[in-house]
């Protein structure tokens, strides 16, 4: 995973495709804490996982 | 008010719960509705039937349960337009069916997406230990009534920690049980993988009897499991003879204050638990939750976002925002990710029966305090307080949040994790440090 473009962009993009009235100043916050998940995702794709790993939505002890 | 069965009659209980929310709830604001006329009608039923196991114990419910005759508000303004629920959510109704008597509905953070308890549409719940401080959140309502004794017992939601955090800053026991284990029919969702719901008590006989009384099938609640009535209640005084108990290392004993740690080796000590055991990459299953949380999040609220942006809490609102550009691909790693690391902590509990850890970093902040200090770095303080509590709820392990007073000042939670479906494990040691004077509301 590269690192992520300029989060306004990713936001832009939202706001036309949801058609999300997005304030400048929204838009600034909403960026970085985009900024933020990106982070998250990108330490998450760092970990090796097998093609044949599935979602849990199961528990079991 | 302290004690789960009311002295006297129900209707007593109703009274003297009414009295002490009109006496503390203008400064703690942990209500958005009292029930009186409601609560008063329960009560005088009640006094009229058969003795029922909760025995006319007052309780209330955050305001994402569907209350008849309320708004379900979820701590928002923009839900203040929707009809009022026809009926009550399914854990209100198995409380009532047990003899609670509902008293009203409780103040919580925007559509439970908080940590803090505050509130820009109602007002920040206040903590009764200090109420300059938060009561933290999203329950901030649930643990504000129950620390200031209005009621002994509160409903809450945890999605990723909201029972366990305000349970901690506010001093008390709270209850997150397994991922599917109660029904969340009638509640506002919020991010459906992870939420769940429990309550928050001032003892852990209140937190048991109750877990009971919720517990049993819905099929309303496409999410849980087929699993019996499991009740915990006549197994609470077992004691810990032949439990395998561990304390979190690794992730879990680095990032908070000193008082954090202090708190999970005081229970530790007592419990003679010595062996420590590291949850794998704990760190990357927080991120995870983080991302699957904002883009699930995100989906419930994107209509709302279109249509009523503007009426959203801003706190709220831009990090929703901010989830609605999130690529699915990340949302799969996670769920992927928590496949794997699902699997290894099962695997540590075959060596291992509960696991302590600390439930927050700090003790209560003040109110509209935005960063904390960890670890010699200045972190924004919302996400932060769920640093411990996220890594648990991401994969629906039962957690007993027990209170704990490392020195004079304010209380700070220690968390007592079991395997899935072993509630009973979690609240039988948190009962060994509640008998042993450890673990207390004060």
């Amino acid at each position: 995973m590269s690192d992520t473009p300029d989060p306004r962009d990713a936001i832009d993009t939202a706001a036309a495709l949801f058609e999300i009235p997005l304030q400048p100043e929204w838009r600034e916050v909403a960026a970085a804490s985009f900024a933020t998940v990106a982070a998250a995702a990108r330490l998450v794709a760092e970990f090796p996982l097998e093609d044949e790993a599935e979602f849990a939505p199961v528990f079991r002890a | 008010m302290s004690t789960a069965i009311a002295q006297g009659t129900a209707r007593d209980g109703v009274e003297a719960a009414l009295a002490r929310i009109a006496e503390h709830d203008g400064l703690i604001n942990a209500f958005t509705a009292v029930t009186a006329e409601r609560a008063r009608a329960t009560a005088d039923r009640l006094d009229a039937a058969a003795p029922a196991p909760l025995a006319g114990m007052p309780f209330a419910v955050k305001n994402l349960f569907d209350v008849a005759g309320l708004p379900t508000l979820a701590g928002s303004r923009i839900n203040r337009d929707r009809p009022p629920a026809a009926r009550d959510a399914f854990l209100v109704r198995r409380m009532e069916q047990a003899g609670g008597v509902l008293l009203g509905a409780l103040n919580m953070g925007e559509y439970a997406y908080d940590f803090t308890g505050e509130n820009a549409h109602d007002g920040a719940s206040r903590n009764p230990r200090d109420p300059e401080r938060m009561t933290g959140g999203s329950s901030g309502g649930s643990a504000a009534a129950v620390a200031a004794g209005m009621v002994p017992v509160a409903l809450g939601s945890d999605t990723n920690g909201s029972i366990r955090v305000p349970a901690s800053l506010c001093g008390l026991f709270g209850l997150k049980p397994t991922y599917g284990r109660l029904s969340r029919a009638g509640t506002f969702p919020f991010v459906s993988s992870f939420d769940h719901l429990g309550p928050l008590a001032r003892n852990v006989t209140d937190l048991a009897r109750v877990h009971d009384a919720l517990q049993g099938a819905d099929p309303e609640d496409p999410m849980q499991a087929a699993r019996p009535v499991e009740p915990v209640l006549p197994e609470l005084e077992r004691g810990i003879a032949g439990l395998r108990i561990a304390v979190a290392g690794g992730y879990f004993a680095r990032g908070g204050h000193p008082e954090a740690f202090a708190a999970v080796a005081a229970a530790a000590r007592a419990l003679g638990a010595t062996t420590v055991v590291e949850f794998p990459e704990a760190h990357r299953a927080r991120a995870a939750a983080y991302v699957i949380t904002a883009a699930e999040g995100a989906a419930l609220h994107a209509a709302r976002l279109r249509d009523r942006a503007a009426g959203f809490d801003p706190e709220v609102r831009d990090r929703l925002i901010a989830g609605l550009a999130i690529p699915a691909a990340w949302v799969a790693w996670a769920q992927r990710f928590r496949r794997w690391y699902q699997a290894r902590v099962a695997a540590l509990f075959r060596d291992v029966d509960v696991v302590l850890a600390p439930a927050t970093p700090v003790r209560a902040p003040l109110l509209g305090q935005k960063t904390l200090e960890l670890d010699g770095a200045t972190v924004p303080l919302r996400p932060n307080l769920g640093l411990y509590t996220q890594p648990i709820s991401f994969i629906g392990l039962p957690v007993v949040a027990v209170p704990l007073w490392p020195d004079a000042g304010l209380p700070i939670g220690v968390q007592v994790i079991a395997a899935p479906w072993r509630e009973d494990l979690a609240l039988r040691v948190a009962r060994v440090l509640e008998r042993g004077g450890v673990a207390h509301c004060g």
